[in-house]
């Protein structure tokens, strides 16, 4: 990403969706114009860091899995077949650098894992646990009951909900299939983890959701 | 659970707001850090570069990080490889840093010290010898280009 004497004041959001300018940053940026990939590092980087956090990454080890997720764009910019497929790639990327670095760092600290036979993600269960809304200062009663009700969720579910509130509406299917969910978790239809995160709230908080 | 709402139907106002409530109680609970994206903007474009990365030599001290106010000794630091070297001289300077270089072979060399969220730039004297003062504290590369269009760099270093 070398800065260049054309390269232009920082430029608009073009497209419709974080996966559009992704396509379009990856262009320019073939052409040696990297204004848009600058923008595109300042504009998904919250969605690496989550991604990467998700899955039990620590919060110093995953400051370094999207510094390299970023770098490793820029090396393999001529290898990505498909511009639209960026979004994509990134999110692959950052999931599959986190699955390495929470291996590792399970070695290292030597985590022993005795959880209940129903916790199904016990290793990052123990990385990345769901606070409770009493450690987290959440300011209103709805906050701490959509806190709660979150916390009903299965695992997959939190995850995927986390990460395309960071996003456009137009890529939750790329991310949803980035994180292995089947397609129609989210979308179009809000899908069934959205469905089950209202329900949860609404009987626990009746009338207070929403419409 | 029985769901009280289809799955199957289009998302709605409700939803929108629950996905930015989301995203409002993820960024208290779990803020991306300070300065992420710049960071990554840094080694993004150093990786980037296509310059030939130089080794440091001899100085493990370089590595050693530098904080805060911890006062800046003067250290002499050596980068080279088959094509170039670069030799740096760090003394504290007003609160910053003051660099002083010297890269060989010797030209019209144009040289950046980068740093994340910026790029200081000079040029060497005809006997490759650079100054830059009063830079900032923190992880840094060089960057020297030649006229030809090729470029070296040294690795990432504390300043």
């Amino acid at each position: 990403m070398t800065e260049r004497a054309d390269d232009r004041p920082s430029a608009p959001p073009a497209g419709e969706s974080l996966g559009d300018r992704a396509a379009l940053a990856l262009l320019e940026y073939r052409e040696g114009r990297s204004q848009r990939l600058a923008d595109l590092v300042h504009e998904a980087t919250p969605l690496l860091w989550h991604t990467a956090r998700s899955q039990g990454v620590p919060r110093d080890l995953a400051d370094d899995v999207v510094q390299s997720t970023w770098a490793a764009l820029v090396r393999h910019v001529d290898t990505i077949d498909e511009p639209k497929a960026v979004l994509s790639w990134l999110l692959v990327t950052t999931r599959r650098a986190s699955w390495d670095v929470v291996r590792r760092y399970r070695a290292q600290t030597r985590l022993t894992t005795e959880l209940p036979d129903d916790a199904t993600d016990t290793s990052r269960a123990i990385v990345s646990p769901h606070p409770g809304p009493e450690e987290l200062a959440l300011r209103t009663d709805r906050d701490r009951a959509l806190w709660a009700a979150v916390g009903e969720l299965s695992e997959r579910c939190r995850i995927l909900l986390r990460l395309v509130a960071q996003a456009d509406r137009p890529d939750y299917r790329a991310i949803s299939e980035a994180v292995g969910m089947p397609v129609g978790s989210i979308g179009a239809t809000r899908g069934r983890c959205l469905a089950k995160l209202r329900t949860v709230l609404e009987r626990e908080t009746p009338g207070e959701v929403g419409s | 659970m029985t769901l009280d709402h289809d799955p199957q139907e289009p998302m709605d106002d409700v939803d929108e707001q629950l996905l930015a409530d989301l995203a409002r109680l993820y960024a208290a609970v779990d803020p991306v850090p300070e300065g992420l994206a710049l960071r990554s903007l840094f080694t993004a474009t150093l990786a980037g570069l296509e310059s030939e990365v130089l080794e440091l030599v001899d100085a493990p001290a370089a590595l050693a990080t530098v904080r805060g106010e911890a006062p800046v000794e003067a250290r002499t630091i050596t980068f080279t490889s088959e094509s170039a070297t670069i030799m740096i001289t760090l003394s504290p300077d007003d609160g910053g840093v003051r660099v002083d270089g010297w890269v060989a072979p010797a030209g019209e060399l144009q040289v950046e010290l980068r740093s994340p969220g910026e790029v200081r730039r000079t040029t060497t004297d005809h006997d490759g010898r650079f100054v830059l003062t009063r830079t900032g504290r923190g992880p840094a590369s060089l960057v020297v280009r030649r006229p030809d269009g090729t470029a070296v760099s040294s690795p990432v270093i504390e300043i």
